[in-house]
Parts: structure tokens; sequence; C-alpha cells
């Protein structure tokens, strides 16, 4: 970013539309950090269609300054210029929910007293006047001295006060450079009650609020956070996305594995033989095109999680399932960082800063893996397809379906009993729950869409890079040194990766695995969906005819119990080393990150050997 | 804790009396909060509980309403102040001293 750029922050609580202004302000060219949901990392971008230059961060949502959690102290720091690396905010953007007053005005009196050069934007206005609330903008503004801006963060014009509010501040602050703020500075002058007294006088003298009245929003609540009725319709919302993944997906994914077919024998025809031919056919279009068919799955799986985060309905769940949660240690805070663990672990443990108490966050970071995550979504479905029948079941229930709910099943009570035996470890102290249920809204297609483009932005540009690099990696290892001429066995065998996977083999042997099977897992190393890319390369490279699909491959060559020992250590191996990486990053300890590398390991080689063994038995 | 306890009869204690903790209330019940009490159990966190109930706008005076419970042991409860619904657990409503609104309101 440019220096001459001033710096201004979005400020606010949670759930007050923060992320929706700033999609908006920065045209959603944001540079945000990868991951989904929470804004957990630094969100930063330059504020568009204005004549200075402005760069807008969006920081975590927080309630006080008085932190209770790592996610409010990251906004906290950042506000007062104290992290490291990050220069202070020059001028800060307040946003409260026009809905929710009371609780946004607290923090804005709060943060007046920095002495920051500060504006005020109340959003959801639309949904305010839908509700008869009337605020006296001109009134609050000369009240509390500083621009009160009306905002409805759903619709773009909607931003444009702010806009020119913010350019406004860009020319009037110029040549002004904000100072860090020292914690004693930061110190509180004025008790909360005296906050508050201030509170009610403002809204006595410039709101007008009708009569509480029950609306459609308690009539909804009293049916989703019924603890029978809510917990039935969580369980069936849950069920419904991993239906859809797997249904709904699977005609986008057949036509992209038909491209790459048709692709891959296009130029199968046309290009010469020789090595370039099985370059591009066997290592470009065989690796890339395998990641690539799962695009879909990923697709749905994030739509669903951003749809139910933006409703507000994910917090419901946190509320029905802290009482079950708190049984194996965790709580009702834990609920929404393993769920985003469906998608992807690393984003997952990132949002565990959310959760205030530090031994429940680390027993979260440790169990987060064991959610099932979308890179283990391609392997899942390659041998389920490939080994499990197509039928239903009860007439409804696919029996695909099934066996994928069943190891996301499997995840989740691993999760939960490893939860509770690492909870043995530790002296059980309270934290308090204290959860803001913030109101249903409608979800915005406008900012669902423009989560879903950087999930697939994300997920393409690792096809691109990392995954097409390993596919080419692994098809040399898979192609050289070429098998002499008089080779009885396949060419791949003499191959340096058959040589690893030879060498690796023996101590998968009690789990009944190949050597491909064995090589496919070093390359899974870096992300777990490239294992189907490199059994797609192992298996075509070695394949007799390379019309076989790899899941026909596998079929033939793969005995029931081993796959089924296959789908077992990928439910439980740190396959990943992102994920071992933001372990380590966010526990800032080296002890737990190799406890956490080595259980997870033991866990995966157990219950792979397990499954094998028993299955074997009976198959 | 003690302030819970059922008091002698001066005028003022009678009122006392009616006060309960915010876990021994009921479902559908609006309360006013009366004041904020130790909970020995949060241990050395007990004042940044206060405090953090308090920034919330769970102050004296405030009223509130019992909305539900979750999924077992009727923990945690739901409870909508000045129009904003949270979720806290008994452990927590355990800090709040309450006394009951005439549904005359």
């Amino acid at each position: 970013m440019s220096t001459s750029a001033l710096r201004f922050a979005l400020v606010g609580n949670p759930n007050c539309g923060k992320t929706s202004l700033f999609n908006h302000l920065t045209g959603a060219r944001a540079k945000v950090a990868n991951y989904p949901g929470v804004t957990v990392e630094r969100r930063a971008g330059m504020v568009t269609d204005i004549d200075a230059p402005v760069e807008l961060m969006d920081l975590p949502g927080t309630y006080s300054l008085h932190v209770s959690s790592l996610d409010e102290k990251v906004a906290r720091d950042m506000i007062l210029g104290q992290m490291a690396g990050e220069a202070p905010p020059d001028v800060l953007v307040a946003v409260v929910d026009a809905t929710n007053l009371r609780l946004g005005l607290r923090l804005v009196l709060e943060l007046e007293q920095l002495g920051r050069p500060m504006m005020l934007a109340i959003n959801q206005m639309d949904a305010a006047r839908r509700r008869g609330i009337e605020i006296d903008t001109a009134g609050l503004q000369e009240a509390l001295g500083i621009p009160v801006i009306e905002t409805i963060a759903l619709r773009k014009p909607g931003s444009a006060q702010l806009r020119a509010t913010i350019a406004e501040a860009a020319h009037r602050f110029k040549e002004q450079r904000a100072k860090v703020i020292s914690d004693d500075e930061a110190v509180r002058k004025e008790s909360v009650e005296a906050v508050y007294d201030r509170i009610e006088t403002l809204l006595d003298a410039h709101v007008r609020m009708p009569a509480e009245q029950t609306n459609w929003q308690d009539a909804l609540d009293r049916v989703v956070m019924h603890p029978v009725a809510g917990l039935a319709i969580l369980f069936t919302v849950l069920l419904t996305i991993f239906q859809a993944v797997f249904a709904w997906a699977s005609p986008v994914v057949d036509l992209i594995d038909g491209g790459f077919g048709i692709m891959g024998d296009l130029v199968a025809t046309y290009m010469p033989d020789g090595i370039l031919k099985d370059f591009v056919v066997d290592g470009l279009i065989a690796g890339v095109g395998g990641v690539l068919v799962f695009l879909p799955q990923i697709v749905i799986l994030f739509f669903f999680i951003l749809l139910l985060e933006d409703s507000g309905y994910l917090t419901r769940a946190a509320f029905l399932l802290d009482r079950p949660m708190r049984g194996v240690g965790l709580s009702g805070r834990s609920f929404i960082p393993l769920l985003s663990s469906f998608a992807c672990a690393v984003p997952g443990i990132m949002s565990t800063r959310t959760v205030p108490d530090p031994r429940e966050r680390m027993i979260t970071i440790m169990v987060a893996p064991l959610m099932t995550c979308s890179a283990r979504l391609p392997v899942y479905t390659l041998i389920i397809a490939a080994f499990i029948p197509e039928e239903k079941v009860l007439g409804f229930f696919n029996l695909q379906g099934l066996t994928l709910f069943g190891l996301y099943l499997a995840g989740i009570v691993s999760a939960a009993a490893a939860a509770w035996v690492l909870r043995l470890r530790h002296i059980r102290e309270e934290f308090p729950l204290l959860l803001e249920l913030p109101s249903f809204r409608w979800p915005s297609p406008y900012h669902l869409l423009i989560g879903l483009r950087e999930r697939i932005w994300i997920f393409l540009r690792r096809v691109g890079t990392v995954i097409l690099a390993l596919s080419v990696l692994l098809w040399a290892l898979a192609s050289f040194p070429a098998a002499p001429v008089d080779a009885v066995r396949p060419a791949i065998e003499y191959s340096f990766a058959g040589q690893l996977g030879a060498l690796m083999q023996p101590l998968f042997a009690p789990m009944g695995f190949n050597w491909q099977m064995c090589v496919a897992l070093i390359p899974a190393m870096a992300a777990r969906e490239v294992a189907v890319s490199a059994l797609a390369t192992v298996y075509a490279v070695g394949a007799a005819s390379s019309e076989l699909a790899l899941g026909q491959a596998l079929g033939v060559s793969w005995e029931l119990p081993v796959a089924l020992a296959y789908l077992a250590w990928f439910v439980y191996a740190p396959q990943c080393l992102a994920t071992i990486a933001v372990v380590r990053r966010e526990t800032n300890s080296n002890t737990a990150t190799a406890f956490f590398t080595v259980y997870l390991f033991a866990l995966a080689y157990l219950a792979a050997m397990a499954t094998y063994q028993i299955a074997s038995l009976f198959l | 804790m003690s302030i819970a306890q059922p008091v002698a009869a001066s005028e003022e204690c009678l009122a006392q009396a009616h006060l309960r903790t915010l876990d021994q209330c009921h479902k559908g019940e609006t309360l006013c909060i009366e004041a904020l009490v130790e909970q020995p159990e949060f241990g050395d966190g007990d004042a940044s509980v206060s405090m953090r109930l308090k920034e919330l706008g769970f102050l004296p005076g405030a009223r509130l309403t019992i909305l539900g419970y979750g999924f077992l042991g009727r923990d945690p409860l739901s409870v909508k102040i000045a129009g904003t619904k949270f979720a806290l657990r008994r452990r927590e409503a355990s800090k709040l001293l309450v006394s009951t609104v005439e549904a005359s309101a």
C-alpha cells in the first residue's frame, strides 16, 4: 500500500454489517486473508471512487476495548496502534446497527475518549425504519460532535454518503498522522453506568423507538431455539448440506470430468507421441483435472456455511449445542470454529480466537482438523464413487451420501472423544458464555457471491500453483528413470515414485496399502486433495489402457477393506502442512504443535489398521 | 450471594425478600435487574465477567425477559434485554439479582 494513503479503520460490534460496508467501499477488491466467514485476519483495501488515497481496514467485531478474547484483542491493538508492524489508524469509522443502538453506542462513546478522529455510520437503517425506529442523525451529529451518516449495507447506494464523508475526512486530515495510544492513555475515565446514562440521554433526545412488540423474529426463534425442535432442525440442516454436497454437485462434476476427458483425448490424438505428450496428458491434464472436478462440491459447502453465518442462524446453533459441548470440555463458542473447519481447518483454527477460554481454545485447535474439511471431499468422493454402490436406502437416502455422512460423523465423534480426553489434563475453570444472538437477516446475494468468489479464487489459485507444481513433480517422479528395455513389470515400478512407494510400503502393510497409495500420501501433505491427482498420475502412467477412468482403475486394483482403510487414514491424518503451520502460529508452542502432529498420525495409523483388519474378517 | 437470602423485615428489606437471581427465574418472566453480585466460581475472573455483563447492558434498572433454554439442563438461557437477545449460562445468570416486574406494563 502506498505510504501516502490515510488509514481508516472500520470498528463496531460483531454483526453490525461492517464487512458489507467494507465490500461496498472497497469495491470488493480487498486484499482479504484467505479464509471465510469470520473477520479474524487483516482485511484491507483502498476505498474506490474517491479523490484521495484511503486505505480501509475491516477490524474484527468487538464489544469493548476491555477485551475478553484474542479476536477482540486484535481489534483493540489495531485501534490503539499497538499491533506490531501496523501503523495506527488515522481515522476511525465506527459502525453501529440502527436496530441495536444502545450496545453500539456504548462502544462508540468508549472510542470517543481515545481522541482519534472518528465518524459514525448508523447501519441497517432500512431494517430500523421497517421497525418504526426514527433516528435524528443531525441531532446525534451535533450531540456527539462527529459526522454521523446513515447507511444501508445491503445496497450499494446505501454507502454513498459514507464514502463522501470519508473523502472529506481524508482531505481534512491529510497532513495529520495518528500516534500510538498507550495503555495508560486508553484507561477508562468513565464508569459503564455513566456511559449508559449518557446513552439514555442521547436516545431520549434523538431517537424514537416504538413500544417493543413480538415480531416474526421472535416467532422464528421460538422454533429454531427450541431444545427439541431446534435440535431436530439443526440436524436436518446439516444433513441437507451434506446430501447437497454430494447430489447437487454431481452433474457439474460429470461435466468438468467429461471436459477434461475430451481435452485429454484431443491432445492424445493430435500431439506427436513422445515425452511432451505424456507430460501434457498424464501430468498436466490428469493431475489438475483430477482436483478441479471437486470445485462444485467445495463451492456448495462454502455457500451453505456463508449462508448460515450471514443469516444469524449459526449463533442459535451455538446456543443449542453449548450444554452438550460442555460435556466434552468445549462450549457453544467452539461450534462456529468447528463448523468452519468442515470447509477448511485453517480458517477454523484461526477463528478459535473468538473463544475466550484459553484452555477451551487449545482443545478446539487440537480437534478442529478432525472435522472433515473440503480438501478431503475429493478423496472421499473418489473412493466412495468407486466402491460404494449407488443405491437408495429407505427410498430417500442415497447410500453413497450416507457413507459420506458416516465419514463426517466419524470425524465428529472422534473429535468429541479427543476433546474429552484432552480436558482431563486440565483443571476446570469457568469462563462465561455471554453470546449475542443477532437478528435474523436475509443474506444478501451480493455479499454471498463475494464470499464465494473469494473461496473459488483461492481454490483455483491453488490448483494453478501448488497442485500444478506437485502434479508435474509427481509425473516426473513417476516417469523417470524409464523402465529398462527388457522390463517385465509396468514401467512405473522402475521409477523414483515406484521406488519411494516400495520403501514406504512395509510401514503401511498392516493396513493393506499398496505402494501407489503410499506414493500418493507424500504430495497429499501439501494438500489432501492432491492425493487424488497423485493417484490419477500414478495410475495413468501405470495403466495399460488410459481409457480406464481413475475410479474404475481403483475399483479393479484395490480390495474393499483397503479402500475403507484409506478412508479411515484420511479421517484422522494431519495431512496438510498448512494446518500444522497454522497450529504452530496460533498456539505459539512447539510442544503443542508436535503433540498435535503425532497424536493425529498415531490415530490415523491405528484407525486405518483396525479398519483393514476388521473389514478383512467380514468382507 | 448472601444478599439473595431472605432477610429480616425492615421496610426496605421487604422488597429485597422478593429478590432472586436470574437462574432461579422461569421462562417467560420479565424481570428488573437490581444488582450484580459476586459468583465465586469465576474466581479471579469475576470482576471481568461483571464488567462484560454491564457493558452488554446488564445494568441495575434494565429489564429483561427470559425467552427459553438450551438443549439440556435448562442451560444456557436466552434473554431479551433492551431489544437485544443474548445467550448466557446459569452461572452468569446467578450473578444477576432481579426483581419481578408486574405484568401490568
